[in-house]
């Protein structure tokens, strides 16, 4: 299964774990499950509608990928928070 | 003993102290967040805040102990029907029906709570105080509401509203009618009162129609957001005017909180303790309240960091809190 890395500000939703394994074939497949296992995590990644939120970032590989990039088994998917705000 | 919840731009922060004395911070819970609206729901001691993280969106959170841990709700969240995302809550309002909790958010949408809180959710909600039924709703840009039935269904009521900021040409046509805050006389549901982008208004039926209660009665300007009203009295209503719509401080570098115990036919300034030289602040729209006793107790902050408090009515004032984050809410627990 894909393994999530998870930025510092959102682990306190799922237990205080820095790495979950879930399963999906793409990002958002990945995203969908992390909910499913950690319902408390639900909004904070997307919104409602599905929609990455603005200041969040999916990595994997070598640079951002969208909700619909494929993932393999064996990939890592680092979900990333952006340095903003004032 | 006086308990304050304060939303502010980082952090809630609640202060505890004696009545009409300086607060202490008690508790600061979601630090570095912003705590757009807090409040304590006194049918169940339940406490609600309302937080938007800058990066992960809006969420609603309550607790019993808002000196302890908060809990997450759910929800609010539109269907999926709806195509859109919640930006803001930006009030939470305890209904007639003891389950039942409303949430105002933007883009402007009404939540309805069934079970107390585990799951809910614009600015102004008026419940009427024995009849479920009845709601007056407030939205930014969009008018006055009211509902006979609970909310399945609505009617735009801005009769007697007047846009001054539309062209006068342009005002028979349009719906841009930006409500700023609006409260409802619980011992006499059938009196409102309004702040307006420009005037105070007050409605003797429900709603329906609007009258002007902000023009050459003795305020500064007829511009501003807060807006309270004394919960015992439905003559009596407060307004701490702005400049003006381009000029978001408060007039003359004055602080001072506008009375009326007439029904809005003459206004008087209360200003006896806040700062009256080269004091120019903001009060935002959520952060004034009073406390319901007697005589009445009345708290706002404003984006400077200052909480400022009287516990006779408005005839003197004192600084209850200060060097706070700019503050977005102030409700009385």
């Amino acid at each position: 299964m894909p393994k999530v890395i998870l930025t510092g500000s959102i682990r306190q939703h799922v237990g205080g774990l820095g790495v979950v394994e879930v399963g999906g074939d793409t990002a958002g497949a990945v995203v969908s499950a992390l909910e499913a296992s950690y319902p408390a995590l639900r909004g904070w990644i997307v919104d409602e509608r599905g929609a990455l939120r603005r200041h969040v970032k999916l990595y994997f590989g070598q640079g951002a990928v969208s909700l619909d990039t494929p993932i393999g088994p064996n990939d890592e998917l680092h979900i990333v928070a952006a340095i903003s705000g004032g | 003993m006086t308990e304050l919840l304060v939303g502010t731009k980082k952090g809630l922060v609640v202060l505890r102290g004696a009545r009409g004395g300086p607060l202490e911070i008690a508790a600061r819970a979601f630090p570095g967040e912003a705590v757009e609206f807090a409040m304590r729901d006194p049918r169940s001691g339940r406490y609600f805040a309302s937080v938007t993280h800058g990066q992960f969106g809006p969420h609603l959170f309550y607790t019993d102990d808002p000196t302890g841990k908060w809990q997450q709700a759910e929800g609010p969240a539109f269907p999926p029907s709806a195509n859109a995302a919640i930006e803001r809550i930006w009030v939470i309002e305890p209904g007639v029906d003891d389950d039942v909790v409303w949430c105002g958010v933007a883009p402007a949408a009404l939540f309805r709570s069934g079970d107390g809180g585990g799951g809910l959710c614009l600015h102004s909600i008026c419940p009427w105080p024995g009849d479920p039924n009845r709601l007056a709703i407030g939205i930014s840009s969009a008018g006055v509401w009211l509902s006979d039935d609970a909310g399945k269904s609505w009617r735009r009521s801005v009769g007697g509203l007047v846009p001054r900021y539309i062209p006068e040409e342009a005002r028979k046509d349009t719906h841009a009618f930006c409500v700023h805050n609006m409260r409802r006389a619980p011992r006499q549901p059938t009196t409102l009162y309004m702040q307006f982008h420009g005037g105070v208004y007050r409605s003797d039926n429900a709603g329906e129609t609007w009258i002007d209660i902000g023009t050459d009665r003795g305020l500064p300007s007829d511009f501003g957001f807060p807006l309270a009203i004394d919960p015992n009295d439905p003559d009596r209503a407060f307004v701490v005017p702005l400049a003006a719509d381009m000029d978001r401080v408060t007039p003359e570098g004055r602080v001072r909180v506008y009375e009326t115990l007439d029904r809005g036919k003459s206004w008087r300034a209360l200003e006896n303790g806040l700062p009256q030289s080269k004091a120019y602040l903001t009060v935002l729209r959520q952060a004034f309240c009073n406390d319901g006793a007697s005589p009445l107790g009345l708290y706002f902050g404003a984006t400077s960091g200052e909480v400022f408090g009287s516990a006779d009515g408005g005839l003197t004032w004192s600084t209850v809190a200060a060097h706070l984050p700019p503050v977005a809410s102030v409700r009385c627990a």
